[in-house]
């Protein structure tokens, strides 16, 4: 348990599922090597599917939460990026089931400064601030699936190989499922491309 | 190759990820299809204005308090864990002894028995209507998805 935690980890080269494992067994600076690895990934992943920074946060401290209380249940020769990623999702899919219909998901969009924000000099800032809220809100717009795979492909650039190892999908589905989500993006930001 | 197959290869082709074989049967098509050719100029603006775009940074003071954040909301986790532990055995231990000192005493009036026996049922009854009410709309809600 977190209060009788021994301190053992101190290496930063250790592997996040020998990290898992010294969590298991109430390692509290293995949690701490832990979060600050992964905090700010699982924070843009957050905030990429639900558009709101506060829930961000939110989701991403409770999926370390997760994570601890779950660590035992880790399985030895799995690579940990891809199940606490499951963990993150998840909890995005809950989050906005909560906000229950599609007005409440477009009301829920966050303050401009924390969204995505183009690289602007200032003259034309005001229309690439235009812009971005756009692209914001026709993300949001999408199916989760659609713009899961947006996300990961124009946000996170990762490959489709990447992907799919993620996604847990064929690498063929990634293409299809990544044509379907733009034509929708595109149909969607229409007056820009 | 099906007119979808050649269309979803699009994606495939603005991102690089095609075989040789895939690429050549795509720019073959491309050459002909002006329609083609018109997606995959929006799918070529459309990579261009994400590109563009980042998320804003988010300060480090904020990324300080992070860490002290998570490790609260653990402790607390735990301290709720303790108290739900903690009340189930003190209402199991405190269902004992009322049964057996209250329903059991002789000493104690029948009618008091019934009065306090139907005020536990009753909290019982409305207890389990309250839960089968919470799980009949959670099974019905149609934006409770399925976890991957």
């Amino acid at each position: 348990m977190i209060f009788f935690a021994v301190y053992k980890t101190e290496d930063k080269s250790t592997g996040d599922a020998e990290l898992v494992f010294l969590i298991a067994g109430g390692d509290k600076k293995a949690m701490k090597t832990l979060v600050d690895r992964y905090k700010k990934r699982a924070f843009y992943l957050a905030l990429g599917m639900v558009g709101n920074k506060d829930e961000a946060f939110d989701i991403s401290q409770e999926a370390f939460i997760r994570v601890f209380k779950s660590a035992a249940r880790f399985e030895r020769g799995h690579e940990f990026f891809p199940w606490f990623y499951s963990i993150v999702v998840n909890l995005c899919k809950d989050c906005l089931a909560r906000r229950k219909n599609k007005e409440a998901r477009e009301m829920n969009l966050d303050d401009a400064a924390y969204l995505l924000v183009a690289d602007s000099n200032p003259e034309d800032a005001v229309i690439k601030e235009e812009l971005s809220r756009d692209v914001q809100q026709a993300l949001m717009e999408l199916d989760f699936e659609d713009r899961e795979i947006i996300m990961l492909k124009h946000f996170k650039d990762l490959s489709y190989d990447e992907i799919a190892a993620l996604l847990k999908i064929p690498k063929g589905t990634v293409m299809s499922r990544l044509y379907y989500a733009r034509k929708k993006l595109v149909k969607r930001l229409a007056r820009y491309v | 190759m099906s007119e979808n197959n050649i269309n979803v290869l699009l994606s495939g082709y603005i991102d690089g990820e095609l075989t040789p074989q895939e690429r050549q049967d795509f720019e073959n098509r491309l050459k002909s299809d002006p329609e083609l050719q018109k997606e995959l100029e929006k799918f070529n603006k459309l990579k261009e204005i994400t590109g563009a775009m980042k998320y804003a940074d988010i300060p480090d003071s904020v990324w300080e308090g992070y860490w002290a954040s998570v490790y609260k909301r653990m402790e607390r986790g735990i301290g709720w864990i303790l108290m739900s532990l903690s009340a189930v055995l003190f209402l199991a231990v405190g269902c004992y002894y009322l049964f057996l000192d209250f329903f059991l005493n002789p000493e104690i009036s029948i009618v008091l028995k019934i009065a306090v026996g139907a005020g536990l049922l009753g909290l019982i009854v409305m207890l389990v209507s309250l839960i089968r009410e919470h799980l009949f709309a959670y099974n019905r809600d149609r934006y409770r998805e399925v976890k991957r």
